[in-house]
């Protein structure tokens, strides 16, 4: 099973790609709830465009509300994935901030995409809900995503 | 999953818990011992619980696990009493497959592949961070894009009227609600009309390599040798965004309806609710950009042909053969326990098969059945088939849709790791040229099954007729 990492923490793998027949599936675990939603945001970023020759020269923010964690993730990774199709912002970091009201504050540190400098690894079509889970458990935060490609 | 044998190449899923119809499964004995423990027999299950299905909830032989629907799953609701379900037609609304045939014989061209397959390169974009292979549309352009389908083609210089005649539904769906598409969804598609997108889609050079049929192929102007180009793409990220926005809406009304459905991808609404006609005007407008983004397609590639070969248009004589939509639900008329009745035929990974003498096919065709076009992996081959009365009867007027993948887009990744697929390739005799670097691991030949299989299937089953088989010798990837 793939993972990739954190750059500097090759112990601790960003997310794992877990087979699915004819698409990408996405195994995400956080020590805690933010932290699990800027490692996704950090991921579909990562399955985009080859995250070294990302500089975070600039921010960005994404804001979405949901009514549970599942549609959380799936509406902040839609929202990110419009961000780069529509704007042409991609980013290599991000911080999470998850509030009780169910809001969740993303900032994104990227740059203007640009095909002549960023390697495109491939298009993601949407953010599916197959599968599609968030849960607390005692070692943490895990989430589970399969991404149409 | 109990499954009871009807023929060597048909399999019924009896009706079980919620399920309101049977399932079928059009497999060999081979497949459906693969299949036995596939969750994608679960969603052939789970399909058979949308109100309103007739029938028989349907598998073809390239079945495997979807989303919600499994690929490769055709299902037909009552018109009236049934419910429309966006996870049914895919995120890739009218995800379909383009046939061009040329005069040129392969090896007219032989020598010169690096330069077409380059032309062909740079004037068919993927779509993401390049230039649009057109200049970009404004909303307004692109209302019109999605109203018209491949219409706006025709107006704008990128088509003619023999190429709509060619083409499922003359290239427009009707009933597009250019409104129903959401600003997000436009403003994904402004930049990709003529452009391939990435995944499974691509460009294909083939020569006719057999002839099945010969009558047939005489009429789809097919004969061994001859040059010919597929394409396979579909709505891109206006099409994508639109099923993403009415998967949303569509559950939050099921509630509203009392539907419950064993998987949340599944969701529908009635058609005949506010939100099922939104969806399908929405819809029928993503099918329509996707039509007309494959017929620019294939306009960029007949430019790019003249300009690496140094050929005449009239010699060239590049013509469509047929263009099919893969990923659709359309209003039909089928005749279901032996009274003619209007349904909704949901078509998730399978073609529209119509049988000879059908209405909805052109003159030209009409008389020979609709054809098929199944595109294989890019190492071994792809098929031409026609539509038989057979389909009419036991499928809706349906067959299958391509190979199938059988190894996992990571597995092949794996697999491919430390080898040179391009020069693997060029030993089968196919030049390849990628949009990006995993795109050819990816989608390697022995990631898919064979599709001589499935269209074998198909046959045995009476439902479509082999009359070609195309041999790739350059392939673009996304």
């Amino acid at each position: 099973m793939p993972s990739r990492g954190e750059p500097g923490s090759e112990h601790e793998p960003l997310f794992r790609e877990f087979e699915h027949t004819g698409d990408i599936g996405i195994e995400l675990e956080a020590p805690d709830r933010n932290e699990l939603f800027r490692r996704a945001a950090i991921a579909i970023a990562a399955l985009l465009v080859e995250r070294s020759g990302v500089a975070a020269a600039e921010e960005r923010e994404v804001a979405v509300k949901a009514a549970s964690d599942e549609d959380m993730m799936h509406d902040l990774l839609e929202d990110l994935l419009a961000l780069f199709l529509v704007d042409g912002f991609i980013w290599s970091d991000a911080s999470a901030q998850a509030r009780d009201d169910g809001s969740l504050r993303v900032t994104l540190r990227g740059e203007r995409f640009d095909p002549e400098r960023h390697e495109f690894r491939g298009e993601i079509k949407a953010v599916t809900y197959h599968q599609l889970s968030v849960r607390q458990s005692a070692e943490g935060w895990k989430a589970r995503v399969i991404l149409d490609v | 999953m109990e499954l009871i044998k009807l023929s060597d190449h048909l399999w019924e899923i009896p009706r079980q818990g919620a399920m309101l119809v049977p399932g079928r499964v059009y497999a060999s004995a081979r497949m459906i011992e693969e299949l036995r423990d596939d969750p994608a027999l679960t969603q052939v299950a789970n399909v058979a619980c949308l109100p309103g299905i007739v029938g028989y909830s349907l598998a073809m032989p390239d079945i495997h696990w979807g989303y919600g629907f499994p690929i490769g799953g055709v299902a037909a609701v009552d018109a009236e009493e049934g419910v429309i379900s966006p996870g049914g037609v895919g995120y890739d609304i009218n995800c379909g497959v383009r046939l061009a045939r040329t005069n040129l014989q392969f090896a007219e061209v032989e020598q010169k592949i690096p330069r077409l397959i380059d032309t062909l390169f740079a004037r068919i974009p993927a779509g993401v961070g390049s230039e649009g292979a057109i200049p970009g549309l404004g909303e307004q352009e692109l209302r019109k894009v999605v109203t018209e389908g491949a219409q706006w083609a025709l107006r704008n210089g990128y088509a003619t009227q023999r190429d709509l005649e060619h083409t499922e539904e003359g290239g427009r769906l009707a009933g597009a609600d250019p409104n129903r598409i959401s600003d997000r969804a436009y403003k994904r598609g402004s930049r990709q009309i003529g452009t391939l997108g990435s995944g499974n889609h691509f460009l294909e050079l083939s020569r006719v390599d057999q002839i099945y049929d010969r009558r047939l192929a005489d009429a789809l102007g097919l004969d061994i040798g001859l040059v010919t180009i597929l394409i396979h793409s579909g709505s891109r990220g206006l099409g994508h965004q639109t099923c993403d926005d009415y998967l949303k809406l569509v559950e939050s009304a099921m509630a509203r309806y009392e539907i419950r459905l064993p998987d949340r991808q599944l969701a529908a609404a009635p058609i005949l609710s506010p939100e099922g006609q939104a969806y399908l005007g929405a819809m029928a407008a993503a099918a329509n950009f996707a039509w007309c983004n494959r017929q620019v397609m294939m306009h960029l590639a007949e430019r790019a042909f003249l300009e690496a070969l140094s050929v005449s248009p009239r010699d060239l004589g590049f013509a469509l053969v047929y263009d099919v939509c893969h990923n659709i639900a359309k209003f039909e008329e089928h005749v279901v326990d032996g009274r003619k009745r209007r349904v909704c035929v949901h078509r998730k990974g399978a073609t529209r098969a119509f049988g000879p003498g059908h209405p909805a096919l052109p003159e030209a065709l009409r008389p020979h059945g609709q054809p098929v076009l199944i595109p294989g992996d890019m190492g071994r081959y792809s098929f031409v088939l026609v539509g038989l009365e057979t389909a009419m009867r036991e499928t809706f007027g349906s067959s299958c849709h391509g190979a199938g993948r059988v190894m996992s887009r990571s597995k092949a990744k794996s697999e491919a790791r430390g080898r040179d697929l391009y020069a693997e390739l060029k030993s089968m005799g196919v030049t390849v040229r990628a949009h990006t670097r995993s795109g050819v691991a990816e989608e390697m030949p022995s990631a898919y099954k064979d599709v001589a299989e499935v269209v074998q299937v198909m046959e045995a089953a009476g439902v479509t007729r082999c009359v070609a088989r195309l041999k790739p010798f350059a392939v673009i990837k996304g």
